[in-house]
Formats: structure tokens, C-alpha cells, sequence
């Protein structure tokens, strides 16, 4: 148990560095933005109580607003992500206790299963985000273009992270 | 009682859901970039040191860049000063009289050099951060131009950081005045594109070609007169009846902003109390 809450505060720390060092400098053709530090709340247990995933999902948005100076965009985009991510899941694998590990992953999921869920969450995400960037600023064919391309950006990117850790196990 | 607290516990997490929501949606609508905790901003000590530690390594990738731009203004510079070098021979030589005076309104400006630590330019509202603060003698409204040009004008200051509105900003407008001209308009930037920003409300009656530079006006206290913003690139959308909308070409680039010098104007306060006393502290920067 200890073990995996320390896991997880590793990938935080990692996710938030990585976010607000590397990906909030990309910007792809103008439009595209990575948004990778979303891979947290995505690969958060199924079996984690909703009030906890919230509560972190909340924090890990609020430090990346501080960070990018978004104030509290993220952290109102992930805190709804982490309400609506079991029922986003419970799309595609209704039944959750057959999973081996409580933790969403190509192996726990499939590969079928996993990526519909991955691209789900990723493009509702990117949707909200720009959605509450685009209250505040009006500019809506360039928002739509932006949330398209943002999705399949992060998309591609989580998919590697993915590659990444089934490597090493 | 039991009632009560079965219910708290079966919906407890949709009050903590409206609790994170209503938190973060009152950090959004604070929409007043001078409203922003110090602590929720980049200006604060551990996102500040952490872009520190990641502009010392990256800080390297633009040098060229900026090599040629400091080239080009040491030339320019070299070339002004032999100009002013004839000017005193010349005033030296044909009036020796000692009727020359001081001119008072130098030194009234003073720059604070610092270094670009965090910068944005793909999002709606982009902020810049720099590694001087407080304790270096920065002050919030103070001006930052680099060496092409305007960048911002200082918003949050924490004891060694400070953050910057900047020009890619649509918070921030700038009164600007055609080059060896006096009518002046408003540039502002509007979101699409961080080379380019839009010079509203100039004055019909305006003559101006395109590639004609746009300066600062010097009508706030924020700004010296006559620095460099950027270069006309022709009219904008449907202007209306009274004013001309161009699009101008920034000369600053944010895509590789470096070295910052921020602009200490030792009469800001002074200049401030009156506008205040006067407008009810509504101005332009």
C-alpha cells in the first residue's frame, strides 16, 4: 500500500515537472498543446473513493495553474475529470472487478479497451479545457481546432508514456 | 441527527465535488491580473525556482538570436552615438557661451536588467516571469522592454521575482503614437498569432505607409517616449467610421526573450497620485 501511494506522489511530482518544464513550451502548428499531466488521474486505481481522486486530481490541476499561470482553469477541468472518469470507463469494461490490478492499463484493460478509454478521457479533457479558456476569450473555430488537434497530440504522447512503462516491467 | 449524517455521507461527494468546483471557478473569474495571489502565480518561490532552474538550461538555445539582435543595436547605438559626438563638436564650436543648461529630464528614468526565467505566448493570457524582485527595487506597474522593444508592464512582486502582464495579453493595452508623428492609438493584442497585434483608435485623418514604425507616446508614466513596438503591416477588419485598425508587426520576440529591462521611473508615484486624484484611477499603461 505504502509502496503504491509513493508511486503515485512520484508520478505527480514527475508529471507536474514535465508538464510545466517541457510540454507548456510545445505548441504544434500554433494549435496543438500537449496536456500530458492528465496520464495521473487517468492511471488512478478504480478502486481509489471518488472524494480521494478528486481531492488529488483538484491538487495535481491546482499546480499546474500555479506553475502556467492558468488560475484554477485545470484545476476546475480535472476535478470534473475525476468525477466523470469511472462512468468514462464503465462505458467501454463494465464490469471492473474482473480486473487483476485496480490500476487502468494496457494490460489491466486490453489494448481495444484501453485506448477508447485513454482517447475518451483525453478528448473530453482537451474539450474542457478549451472550453473554459474560451469563456474568457472569444475566438471559436480557432478553439474547436485547437481541442481536435490537442486531443490527438496528448493522445499520441500518453500512448508512448504507456510504451514506456510496459518496457521496463 | 442520524438522518442528517447518513445523508452527508451518501452524498458527500457531490459536496465535495461543488466545493472544488465553486474553489476553482472563483480562482477563474478573478479575472483582475493585479487581484492574483503571489503564491498562485509563477512570481511565487517554488514555481519561480523551479522555472530558474529550467531557463538556466535552456536559456542557451536562443543565444544566437539575440546575438544578432544586441549586433544590430550596438550598430544602431554606434551610429547615434557618432551623430550626438558631431552634434557636441558642433554646439561647441559655434556657441563656446556658456548658455548651454542641463537638460532636467534625464535621469529620470533608470533600467533594472533581469532575465526572462518563465515565458507563455500560446495562451489566451500570457505571462512573463523574471529572477528580480522586490528586494532589486521592482515595482508592480512598472515598464519591461527588452532590447527590440515593449514586452509587458510588472503586475505581481514577490522578494526576488516578479511577474509580468505581458504585451501578448489582451489585459494590457499600450498607447502608442506613429514615429515622428502625435497622434497615438491603443495596441492590443488580439490572440491569434504572437508575432502580430492590432493599433486601434487611431484618428482618421492619420497619414501612415506601411512599414512605418510604431513607438511608445510617453502619455503614461509606465513607458519613456519613443520606444520601438512595432511595424505597420497594413489595415485590420472592418475599421470603423472615426478610426483606423492596423495590424502591426511586434518588434519583440517572445519566442525568444532573454535578457529584460525593466524601466524605473523615479516620478511614478508622483504622476500616479495625480492621474488618481484627477480620473478616479482609471488610465491607460
Amino acid at each position: 500500500m505504502a509502496k503504491e501511494i509513493i508511486k503515485y506522489l512520484l508520478l505527480f511530482v514527475v508529471l507536474v515537472v514535465v508538464q510545466v518544464v517541457v510540454f507548456n513550451h510545445m505548441c504544434l502548428f500554433n494549435v496543438a498543446v500537449p496536456l500530458v499531466f492528465i496520464y495521473f488521474i487517468i492511471k488512478l486505481p478504480v478502486t481509489l473513493p471518488v472524494n480521494w481522486a478528486m481531492t488529488v486530481s483538484f491538487l495535481l490541476g491546482l499546480m499546474v495553474d500555479i506553475f502556467s499561470n492558468t488560475q484554477g482553469m485545470n484545476a476546475l477541468a480535472c476535478t470534473v475529470l475525476a468525477a466523470i472518469r469511472l462512468p468514462m470507463l464503465r462505458l467501454y469494461f463494465p464490469r471492473e472487478e474482473d480486473m487483476t490490478n485496480p490500476e487502468p492499463s494496457l494490460r489491466t484493460l486490453g489494448p481495444g479497451v484501453y485506448m477508447k478509454y485513454l482517447i475518451t478521457v483525453v478528448a473530453v479533457y482537451c474539450a474542457m479545457f478549451f472550453l473554459i479558456e474560451a469563456f474568457t476569450f472569444h475566438n471559436w473555430g480557432l478553439m474547436l481546432l485547437r481541442i481536435g488537434a490537442s486531443t490527438l497530440l496528448t493522445f499520441i504522447i500518453l500512448l508512448a508514456f504507456d510504451s514506456l512503462s510496459a518496457k521496463t516491467r | 441527527m442520524r438522518n442528517l449524517l447518513n445523508f452527508l455521507i451518501r452524498y458527500s461527494s457531490w459536496f465535495v465535488f461543488t466545493f472544488y468546483v465553486v474553489v476553482s471557478c472563483g480562482l477563474l473569474f478573478n479575472r483582475n491580473p493585479y487581484q492574483h495571489h503571489v503564491f498562485l502565480t509563477s512570481a511565487g518561490a517554488i514555481a519561480a525556482g523551479l522555472h530558474d532552474v529550467s531557463s538556466n538550461i535552456t536559456g542557451y538555445f536562443s543565444l544566437r538570436d539575440i546575438n544578432d539582435d544586441l549586433q544590430r543595436q550596438t550598430a544602431t547605438l554606434q551610429a547615434e552615438v557618432l551623430t550626438l559626438r558631431e552634434q557636441v563638436r558642433h554646439y561647441r564650436e559655434t556657441e563656446i557661451q556658456d548658455s548651454l543648461r542641463a537638460i532636467d529630464s534625464v535621469g529620470k528614468f533608470n533600467f533594472i536588467i533581469a532575465t526572462a526565467i518563465n515565458n507563455s505566448i500560446t495562451r489566451p493570457y500570457n505571462y512573463v516571469t523574471i529572477n528580480k524582485g522586490k528586494l532589486d527595487g521592482i515595482r508592480p506597474e512598472m515598464g519591461v522592454m527588452d532590447q527590440n522593444g515593449v514586452v509587458g508592464v510588472v503586475n505581481v512582486v514577490s522578494d526576488h521575482y516578479a511577474r509580468i502582464i505581458s504585451l501578448l495579453n489582451p489585459n494590457f493595452r499600450l498607447s502608442c503614437k506613429l514615429r515622428g508623428s502625435d497622434t497615438f492609438g491603443s495596441l492590443v493584442w488580439d490572440g491569434d498569432d504572437p508575432r502580430r497585434a492590432i493599433l486601434e483608435e487611431l484618428p482618421k485623418h492619420t497619414l501612415f505607409h506601411k512599414g512605418d514604425t510604431i513607438v511608445t507616446s510617453g502619455y503614461s508614466a509606465v513607458f519613456p517616449e519613443g520606444i520601438p513596438v512595432g511595424i505597420i503591416e497594413g489595415k485590420a477588419r472592418g475599421a470603423d467610421d472615426n478610426f483606423f485598425t492596423l495590424r502591426i508587426r511586434l518588434l519583440t520576440d517572445f519566442t525568444a526573450l532573454s535578457t529584460v529591462k525593466v524601466i524605473s521611473n523615479t516620478d511614478l508615484q508622483e504622476i500616479r497620485s495625480i492621474e488618481t486624484d484627477a480620473t478616479g484611477g482609471q488610465s491607460e499603461q
